[in-house]
């Protein structure tokens, strides 16, 4: 009976008219959520939507034309020309010119750039620098060098992110965020006429307002990934984009790398990954994931007290601090490696303070793109060690790599993966290299 | 069982004669022909496994040294594992033949080969350890994806690339001067050399306002076959092929317009009446050589739709008008029907498929799978028209799967027919007996492609 009543259904549910798939319709207003704030970066989802880079990567990581056409290196890669592309108005109505990326350049990394020098040449940027830079046009696309406008037509600095993206600012007001389709975009206007994102909201919050229809896209850390499907929620997610990764300090108690050593291998990553994370990611002791290199294996993830235990050696090194660079499970798993260090003999305690006072630091790196040494150097610099990575083949990459390792300065424990869930109205949603939404190619099934 | 034994199954049921032979012939058939396949595939791999294993050999021996060691081999691969003991075996030999004899676990010496791979190359790596050392070497053994095998039933598609270039495309047509290719901004005309598609000439297309999202195009042949015209979003260009004995060139103009697209040859029998109908061909191909197809419909008027630039969709609004309020739409094709005379199948914005027949809209069914365009192809086959419909599916390789529509409800009248990415635009190819698709296969890698289709 009950399986006459099954098929009976499934016939009534096959009979009903089924309409095809359309190309994407135009109009309509996503609604968003995050946990952090849209407009301050590293990070922000809304900068994406502002602001373009010189280049950006495509969505399989690989580096690709953005305000910049085309690009060449010279003398060993000391010296890059990029021709920036024409026609390109901010979204004010002012032109975009080299002088104006420059001037961006110059406060995005405020004396800690990877060039020496960059000047405007024409309608050419001309980046030099004492030391080579072969993966200048990956950097380039990283978040911290997209192009704003610096000066607006008054003279003065504009009053809002102002940029070259599919979307513009239009208000900010009772934590939301609006932003509005930029009609004159380089790429195309984008398919929404708006976006609102609602920044500083809880992940809890976020999920009850995508149950009620008042969120279209929020945010699903990776330790709640599990728990997002067990909802039913359509989640979308991305390859590890980001490297959980322990940072020890070289100078003060840890400036012995024994006792660094010791730290890497007292840290039980299985525990992270099997309570903290859920079992989301891959475990790794390899800077690079090895989707990008093949050769991760090669760094063991076990933990070994016992020989941690041995380099600590009889000395009791004073009081250190960790601190984590994040939100609740960060917070978790840094108090789970307190546990960690404490059975390997050390003493440690939470920092509360600010993270770059403390001895251990637990935070995300970026792992975006698909060129291994770019990746690698990209990855170093956003841990404040800016050292050019020139290594081409596989075995030469694993020497750098192991060499770097051997320092004990960064401990890689998690590849971690970044997700979304999304409203039913939303389609054609995809990922950035990087796992943010790119919010300007997605439509709203219902907008007219 | 060995290929005879397999041999005699197939006899054996060709010869029982029962009502269900045809259909086991058909499926002992495929698997054969898979199977052969397989061994095919099987057979070319340890050529391909030679080199990397001889030089993985070779480094291992210069970190060693001439002597005895444990050989352990692991596959984090998608190397299936039926080769992994073929790969072992070639090491084996390889080390061998430079004086590394492989030993049992009580060896000194030990060294661990992993069949690894990142997501674009393989990657085979030996952990050469003696006593607490231990050294390590890396040889890339190729691309990690494997080609796929694909079969088809029925009226069969096939693909044949055209044209590739790494810009946006929206329509391309084969002229006799050339390839016409239009993209966002640019007409580029080609010519064909032994080397390939060669840019002859371009011209910049200054655009009429901001583009969409994403663009659409269409280049139609005039009814000379020399020469084209294009619509793009608030633009129209022409282009004529001019010779002389001094030069020989295209002369290429563009201006705005609002004015309605031409898409397609009218027709009485869909728009108003009885009558007969066919999609806007041109009355000579590129050859020079008479259009069959077309030249049957030439004295047929012509329908123009309006477009909406701003939306990227047909508004409804076509000229003839068809005496019935017409949906905004996407994409229109006619199609014979079994009675006579043709009809206009619409897809609309709201992803309803309807069919415009003697002056009144019918939804059609069966069209659940289907993606926002289509387009008629003559193939002679079953009903002699078959409708080539994209997937609606969000996958990154996109597919094509022909129709055909004997009355309200489209059948499928062929397997899939894999793409190598996003169709973004399709079109009736000129001669009527092909469709030729616009695919997206990487962000900024596009292609044409022709799909063709003949008779099982």
């Amino acid at each position: 009976m009950l399986r006459r009543v099954a098929i009976s259904w499934l016939l009534a549910v096959l009979a009903l008219p089924a309409g095809a798939r359309t190309r994407p319709h135009y109009g309509g207003t996503i609604h968003v959520e995050v946990a952090g704030d849209p407009l301050v970066k590293p990070g922000g989802l809304a900068r994406r939507l502002i602001l373009d880079g010189l280049t950006t990567l495509g969505p399989e990581g690989a580096v690709r034309p953005a305000l910049a056409v085309n690009w060449q290196s010279s003398d060993a890669a000391h010296r890059w020309q990029f021709t920036l592309r024409s026609g390109v108005q901010f979204q004010d109505g002012s032109p975009l010119t080299a002088a104006g990326v420059v001037n961006s350049l110059h406060l995005s990394c405020n004396g800690n750039c990877p060039w020496s020098a960059v000047n405007a040449v024409g309608s050419e940027l001309v980046f030099t620098s004492d030391s080579p830079m072969p993966h200048l046009p990956a950097l380039l696309a990283g978040d911290d060098f997209l192009i704003a406008l610096t000066v607006g037509e008054n003279g003065l600095p504009p009053q809002h992110p102002t940029g070259t993206g599919p979307f513009q600012f239009k208000s900010d007001a009772n934590g939301v965020l609006t932003l509005a389709a930029y009609q004159n975009c380089w790429q195309g206007r984008p398919f929404a006429d708006s976006v609102e994102i609602r920044g500083h909201r809880s992940i809890r919050d976020q999920w009850l307002d995508l149950s009620v229809g008042r969120a279209d896209v929020v945010e699903v850390p990776p330790e709640m990934l599990r728990r997002a499907r067990q909802q039913q929620f359509t989640v979308v997610t991305s390859p590890p984009v980001t490297l959980l990764a322990l940072e020890l300090s070289t100078s003060g108690a840890l400036a012995n790398p024994m006792l660094r050593a010791s730290i890497a291998l007292a840290v039980d990553r299985g525990a992270l990954f099997n309570v903290i994370f859920q079992k989301q990611g891959d475990l790794t002791a390899a800077l690079l994931p090895r989707r990008l290199t093949g050769y991760a294996f090669l760094f063991p993830t076990d933990r070994n007290l016992n020989k941690a235990i041995a380099l600590r050696g009889g000395t009791h090194p004073p009081l250190l601090r960790l601190a984590a660079d994040g939100d609740s499970a960060m917070q978790l798993a840094a108090q789970r490696i307190v546990l960690n260090l404490r059975e390997a003999g050390f003493r440690v305690q939470m920092d509360s303070g600010k993270p770059q006072n403390a001895d251990m630091i637990l935070r995300m790196l970026p792992l975006a793109g698909s060129d291994p040494a770019a990746v690698m150097e990209t990855l170093l610099r956003s841990a404040g060690q800016s050292q050019p990575v020139t290594a081409q083949s596989p075995a030469a990459l694993y020497r750098a790599e192991k060499e770097f390792l051997d320092r004990h300065t960064i401990v890689p424990l998690l590849d971690l993966p970044r997700a979304w869930a999304i409203s039913g109205r939303v389609r054609d949603f995809t990922l950035r290299a990087d796992g943010t939404p790119d919010l300007a190619d997605a439509s709203l099934e219902d907008a007219q | 069982m060995d290929i005879g034994e397999q041999n005699g199954v197939v006899r054996t049921a060709l010869e029982s004669g029962n009502g269900g032979a045809k259909k086991l012939f058909r499926f002992l058939a495929v698997c054969v022909l898979g199977l052969a396949g397989l061994a095919v595939c099987t057979a070319q791999a340890p050529n391909s496994w030679r080199q990397p294993t001889t030089e993985l050999a070779g480094k291992i021996a210069d970190l060693l040294g001439p002597g005895q060691a444990n050989l352990t081999l692991s596959n984090l691969s998608s190397i299936p594992n039926d080769q992994v003991s073929e790969i072992r075996e070639l090491l084996v030999q390889a080390l061998r033949a430079r004086g590394v004899t492989a030993a049992g676990p009580d060896s000194a010496n030990s060294v661990r080969v992993t069949l690894s791979e990142s997501a674009k190359e393989r990657l085979w790596v030996a952990q050469v350890i003696e006593g607490n050392q231990t050294k390590v070497a890396m040889v890339d053994a190729g691309p990690a994806s494997a080609p796929r095998v694909h079969a088809a039933a029925g009226l069969m598609l096939r693909r044949k690339r055209v044209f590739a270039g790494h810009t946006p495309i929206l329509a391309s047509l084969e002229t006799a001067g050339g390839l016409v290719i239009l993209q966002p901004q640019r007409i580029a005309i080609y010519s064909q050399t032994a080397a390939g598609w060669h840019e002859q000439q371009h011209a910049d297309i200054a655009p009429a306002g901001p583009l969409p999202r994403d663009p659409r195009g269409i280049l139609l042949p005039p009814s000379t076959g020399h020469g084209f015209v294009a619509w793009l979003p608030g633009t129209r260009c022409t282009g004529s092929f001019l010779a002389s004995a001094a030069a020989r060139y295209w002369a290429i103009g563009c201006h705005k317009s609002d004015d309605p697209w031409v898409i397609s040859s009218g027709t009485r029998s869909a728009l108003s009446g009885p009558g007969t109908v066919a999609p806007a061909l041109p009355a000579q191909l590129p050859n020079g050589q008479s259009n069959p197809v077309a030249s049957a419909q030439s004295s047929l008027p012509t329908l123009k739709a309006f477009y909406d630039a701003s939306r990227d969709y047909f508004t409804g609004v076509v000229v003839p008008s068809p005496r019935v309020d017409l949906p905004p739409f996407y994409s229109a094709a006619f199609v014979p029907r079994p009675a006579g005379g043709d009809a206009l199948l619409i897809g609309g914005i709201d992803g309803k498929v309807q069919l415009l027949a003697n002056g009144s809209l019918s939804p059609v069914d069966g069209v659940r799978d289907w993606g926002s365009d289509f387009a008629a192809l003559h193939s002679g086959c079953g009903t002699g028209t078959q409708i080539i419909v994209s997937a609606s599916g969000e996958a990154v390789s996109d597919s094509l799967r022909a129709y055909e529509l004997p009355a309200l409800e489209a059948i499928p009248a062929s397997e899939p027919l894999a793409m190598n990415g996003t169709v973004t635009a399709l079109w009736t190819a000129p001669d009527g007996r092909g469709v030729m698709a616009v695919v997206r296969s990487a962000p900024n890698q596009y292609e044409v492609d022709r799909v063709t289709a003949s008779c099982n």
